[in-house]
């Protein structure tokens, strides 16, 4: 896609960018609505329920239905709500987060954006759906909302710098920041994926990712039971919708990313299997790490407020640094010298 | 008459030039401060932007990550926490705006004519490093080491500082 970028911006070439960005957009959304599905089902059965099984077979247009009921309904914004804020909140929510997706490759071939910094481009964005959630909270005029904004604030920032931190173990082993270089230099044996080397750095990310998901047990920006519902308590509607997509997008990115960084990527396990092709093996990494964010939730409380920031900065952060000093140390032993 | 082919670059630069300018026009003025804070954001990422048509995408993107991300957070964050619903006190005097208008055109034009007036060396053609980040690293390990590590100690120094003072101020 790089080359187009020189060319001279003709219609043939706008409509290509376009539709390329629609057929992601259609397979995001589809990703979104399969995945809520699926982690009601998950979690019902896990807690001995069946989970939704009223629309259409099995329950699968649930959550169409769900969408469609957020989409029709009344659109309220709060008299004493900032008006300007409350309405750009949910969008600049989002679009960080389909931003993110363009840097994920899926195979070695397949890949929308191959740009040499991808994963600082992935922090950087994502950081900026930060700022509409703080600016939602505090645009609605509500204490809950606003204390919901400023935790999600708070979180955020702490966990931000050990999942960077965590992440330069991979980059310093990879020698690169492209995500593409990163995946293609994991071996097609299931011990030379980055997760067994850089075993401190893949527990350090993998928590750090689910807070910055804002899923259980990090939801405390949303914690119903203290908060009501956290940040969005005044949004409704299509609004609302578009807060929830946010999350699932960061759900499908994140999955992404760490098939990509630290489970190798479009590779087989095991050499003698490459003859199934690279994007089914992305695929199936990629759901197993979404239903272990399903799992997760199914599993754990949530973790109290006081515990929250102490973890992040007094047992994640060093254990990062520690994985970067052992990194440095062994590629200068045996890897330099 | 602007000699300028339409590629997807020139694009570019004509929409991250209207977010910068219309982000710093509104920044100032705007009267609430939460406001101010939004449209300062879309200067950075506009900026950003400018550094990504220059081939400079480790620079863009750390600008995106501190600046948008990090420092506006840090405002909104410190204006939540203070007087959130402050509007900026109703403008004084009329000879006072008169005078930073003339201040204003008299600043532009000294800068238009500089710009008119200087002689531009012939631009030599830019060779982008195919992996700039990797190039920057080396950089600042090699001839910038000294400047570097001094930034860092600058940093913890702050860093110290603002402890200091949270602390003296919990007693």
């Amino acid at each position: 896609m790089g080359s187009w970028l020189d060319e001279t911006l003709t219609w043939g070439n706008t409509l290509i960018f376009a539709l390329w960005g629609i057929i992601l957009l259609v397979l995001v959304l589809g990703f979104v609505t399969y995945a809520i599905y699926f982690e009601r089902k998950v979690i019902g059965w896990m807690q001995l329920r069946i989970g939704p099984n009223r629309v259409g077979p099995l329950g699968l247009l649930q959550t169409v239905a769900d969408i469609t009921k957020l989409l029709i309904k009344e659109d309220t914004i709060p008299r004493k709500a900032d008006r300007v804020l409350f309405i750009l909140a949910p969008a600049l929510a989002y679009v960080p987060a389909f931003g993110v997706l363009a840097v994920i490759p899926y195979t070695n071939e397949l890949y929308f954006a191959d740009i040499n910094v991808g994963l600082l481009y992935y922090v950087a964005l994502s950081g900026i759906t930060t700022i509409a959630i703080v600016l939602g909270g505090w645009a609605s005029n509500n204490k809950y909302a606003l204390l919901g904004g400023m935790r999600s604030a708070a979180q955020m920032i702490s966990y931000e710098v050990p999942l960077v931190i965590s992440v330069v173990g991979v980059i310093m082993v990879s020698g690169t920041m492209n995500l593409r270089s990163i995946g293609e230099q994991q071996g097609d044996w299931f011990w030379q994926w980055n997760f067994l080397p850089q075993i401190i750095g893949f527990v350090v990310f993998i928590i750090a990712a689910v807070s910055e998901l804002n899923r259980t047990p990090f939801d405390l920006p949303e914690a119903e039971s203290e908060l009501v519902a956290g940040y969005h308590v005044e949004y409704s509607g299509f609004r609302f919708a578009f807060f929830m997509l946010t999350e699932y997008v960061y759900v499908y990115a994140i999955a992404a990313l760490t098939t990509v960084l630290f489970l190798g990527g479009w590779h087989a396990p095991l050499a003698f299997l490459d003859f199934v092709p690279g994007i089914i093996w992305f695929l199936l990494k990629f759901a197993f790490i979404v239903f272990f964010l399903f799992w997760l939730r199914a599993t754990m409380p949530r973790i109290r407020i006081d515990q929250l920031m102490g973890m992040g900065w007094k047992v994640l952060l060093p254990l990062a640094i520690l994985n970067v000093f052992i990194t440095a140390v062994y590629l200068e032993l045996f890897i330099k010298g | 008459m602007f000699n300028v082919s339409l590629t997807g670059e020139f694009v570019a630069f004509f929409v991250f030039s209207v977010i910068i300018i219309s982000g710093a026009v509104l920044m100032v003025s705007f009267t609430k401060v939460v406001h101010m804070v939004v449209s300062l954001a879309a200067v950075f990422i506009g900026v950003a932007g400018m550094f990504v048509l220059l081939n400079a995408e480790f620079l863009a993107f750390v600008q995106v990550l501190i600046y948008a991300g990090a420092v506006s957070i840090l405002m909104i964050f410190g204006i939540m926490m203070t007087k959130h619903q402050d509007v900026e006190a109703e403008k004084g005097r009329s000879w006072h705006e008169a005078l930073a208008a003339v201040g204003a055109l008299a600043l532009f034009g000294l800068l238009f004519y500089a710009i008119r007036e200087t002689e531009f060396p012939v631009a030599q053609p830019f060779q982008p490093a195919q992996d700039n980040a990797l190039e920057i690293g080396k950089l600042l390990f090699t001839g910038y080491v000294v400047p570097f590590e001094l930034v860092s100690v600058l940093l913890t120094v702050a860093f110290i500082g603002a402890i200091v003072l949270a602390k003296k101020e919990a007693e």
